[in-house]
């Protein structure tokens, strides 16, 4: 169906309901040579035309604000949408689709004026997430509820992100060049921002608020400051987003824990003026080259939203050779993988061998299968214990090639983050 | 110091068109050509049922209150007399039956005001339509010419079913 003629207005069931039983009425008035039927009959054929030319006729157009309020695993997001036209806010029937990952705590709370309808939502993230909460679907239908028309809706884009609460001072750490994470060392640039650092000559293209405009007067020429920015370090996150063995629901659940951990640390490390990129493999690598700054951070979080889960099968070598494409080697490199198979786990050897000081953030796919449950409590007993020691031997073989964590509780990265401030004293996994 | 004056009670909402779609509906049915009051009976179970679905049942069970009300309708107009009492019962329940599906009361409140037009062109064809039958002179030869009227109104109300972009006032967006 063409896109358009999905804007156009439609009949509901029950204005064919009173189309057949008026078409019925006529059938048996000429029958039975009775005009009562006919009389019953006349406002059910007028009611559909009439509510067709009583209501809007074009497609309203409708503006949707959103925010959200709530912290940890708690999501709570209102809003309001209003029209520009005339349309009566409490003929609106709205649906507010809520994303995967989310869960609804509460049924939703709808108040509508004369202006706007309001609504608050409640959920809650049964694991960290990062997740885009889909527009508002809204429908204008008729008081007597014969005919609806869709709508088009401006609603700005909204992006819930929960993450575990260490990630908020992570960037704090100052990464230090060290046997087991040689990262970078304190570094300093020269910038359009940061604290004072000297004067130059300007340059034609810097803008006004640059040029020193005292020096300028004494010196009789343009004259521009320079700040100096301190650096902690590049940081770069690879995400491993190829598909695995344990089949694409519980491989879904675990790359979208990963997307918002990596959201996370990418975020707090941002905030510290520190350099961050971001890599997501999946068949081929996606990068968004090491920067800074807020442009960069809706660059990554763009990437991270956009990140898909693959079918398995890319070649491991195919992502560090593409790495190296774009980034240099020694920079700190955070590896979100599951290592659930040889495949996955190749990814390790590469990486080091380009150069790449790799720290593996691994989310356990163990709390997501314990969910399901299919076999006695003793046999499960026995199949989860079977399962965390090969879990274990996967993560010591990991850790043969680089520092790995085993992410298990997923609101908690404690061991994480002192691991990365304290890289040489701690060997978790 | 005098006591407050207690706030008058307020029926709950869509009691009132349910009401009066049952005294229509009944008036209806009991005007029918069945011997002992079977029509009332039946009209009263209907609008009861279609009342009951509207305000008890699950979202997709509600959907199908208005369907127990309109056969109920189209089954007693089978039975229904010659005359102008029951036509105007007749038009007069139809339009109780629009009024009774705006005072949803699963919607927003005031669904009638906001129905005024949709209730208000039937009714003004109703009443056009009912004072013509009373004052004009009534023939087999008039009832063919409404029954023609009438034909035409459905070809044309169910081309308007089928072309619903006669009632845009704007261009669909190209696919």
């Amino acid at each position: 169906m063409p896109a358009g003629r999905e804007t156009l207005l439609r009949w509901r069931p029950r204005a064919y309901l009173l189309l057949g039983a008026a078409a019925l009425l006529l059938v048996v008035a000429v029958a039975e040579r009775n005009p009562v039927p006919l009389f019953l009959a006349l406002p059910f054929l007028l009611a559909g035309p009439a509510a067709a030319l009583a209501g809007p006729r074009s497609t309203p157009h409708l503006t949707a604000s959103r925010n959200q309020a709530g912290s940890a695993m708690d999501v709570r997001i209102g809003g309001a949408i209003r029209s520009a036209e005339r349309v009566d806010p409490r003929d609106l029937f709205v649906e507010l689709p809520r994303p995967a990952g989310l869960t609804e705590t509460a049924r939703p709370l709808f108040e509508r004026t004369r202006d706007e309808v309001r609504f608050r939502l409640s959920w809650r993230a049964a694991e960290p997430a990062m997740v885009t909460v889909p527009a508002p679907r809204v429908v204008w239908r008729d008081a007597t509820g014969l005919v609806e028309r869709s709508t088009t809706l401006d609603a700005p884009g909204l992006v819930v992100e929960r993450y575990p609460p260490e990630l908020l001072r992570i960037g704090a750490i100052k990464l230090r060049r060290t046997m087991v994470l040689p990262g970078e060392t304190l570094s300093r640039q020269i910038g359009p921002s940061g604290m004072f650092y000297g004067i130059r000559d300007a340059a034609p293209n810097d803008p006004p608020r640059r040029i020193n405009w005292p020096a300028s007067a004494r010196t009789g020429r343009l004259l521009a400051n320079e700040f100096q920015v301190d650096r902690t370090g590049d940081v770069l996150l690879v995400l491993d987003a190829r598909g695995t063995e344990l089949g694409p629901v519980v491989d879904d659940r675990l790359l979208s824990v990963s997307r918002a951990a990596a959201a996370g640390i990418a975020d707090s490390f941002l905030r510290e003026k520190a350099r961050v990129g971001v890599g997501v493999f999946g068949e081929f690598l996606d990068a968004v080259p090491l920067g800074t700054g807020r442009a960069q951070r809706d660059r990554v979080r763009t990437a991270l939203l956009n990140a898909r889960l693959t079918p398995p099968g890319a070649p491991s070598e195919r992502c560090a050779i593409s790495l190296s494409r774009y980034f240099p080697p020694g920079v700190t490199t955070i590896l979100f993988s599951t290592l659930v198979d040889d495949t996955i786990s190749d990814l390790l050897p590469y990486l080091r061998r380009r150069g790449f000081p790799v720290v593996v953030l691994s989310p356990s796919p163990l709390p997501v299968l314990s969910e399901s449950t299919i076999l006695s409590a003793q046999d499960e007993a026995v199949a989860a214990r079977l399962s965390r020691l090969l879990r274990r031997d996967r993560i010591a073989s990991a850790w043969r090639e680089a520092p790995t964590i085993d992410w298990e509780e997923y609101w908690s990265l404690g061991r994480f983050v002192e691991f990365l401030r304290r890289p040489g004293t701690r060997r978790l996994g | 110091m005098s006591p407050t004056p207690a706030s008058p009670r307020r029926l709950p909402r869509g009691v009132g068109s349910l009401a009066l779609l049952a005294v229509l509906g009944g008036l209806f049915g009991f005007l029918a050509n069945w011997p002992h009051y079977e029509g009332l009976i039946l009209m009263l179970a209907g609008v009861g049922a279609g009342g009951a679905l509207q305000r008890l049942g699950p979202s997709w069970v509600r959907a199908f209150a208005p369907v127990a009300v309109v056969v109920v309708f189209t089954a007693v107009a089978l039975e229904s007399p010659l005359g102008l009492l029951p036509e105007l019962v007749a038009g007069g329940g139809g339009v109780a039956v629009l009024l009774w599906l705006a005072d949803d009361p699963g919607r927003p409140a005031g669904g009638v005001a906001r129905a005024q037009n949709t209730l208000g062109i039937p009714a003004l064809a109703l009443g056009i339509a009912w004072a013509s039958a009373l004052l004009l002179p009534s023939s087999s030869a008039s009832l063919g010419v409404a029954v023609g009227l009438l034909v035409f109104v459905i070809v044309a109300v169910a081309y308007l079913f089928g072309r619903p972009t006669l009632f845009d006032h704007e261009e669909p967006s190209p696919s």
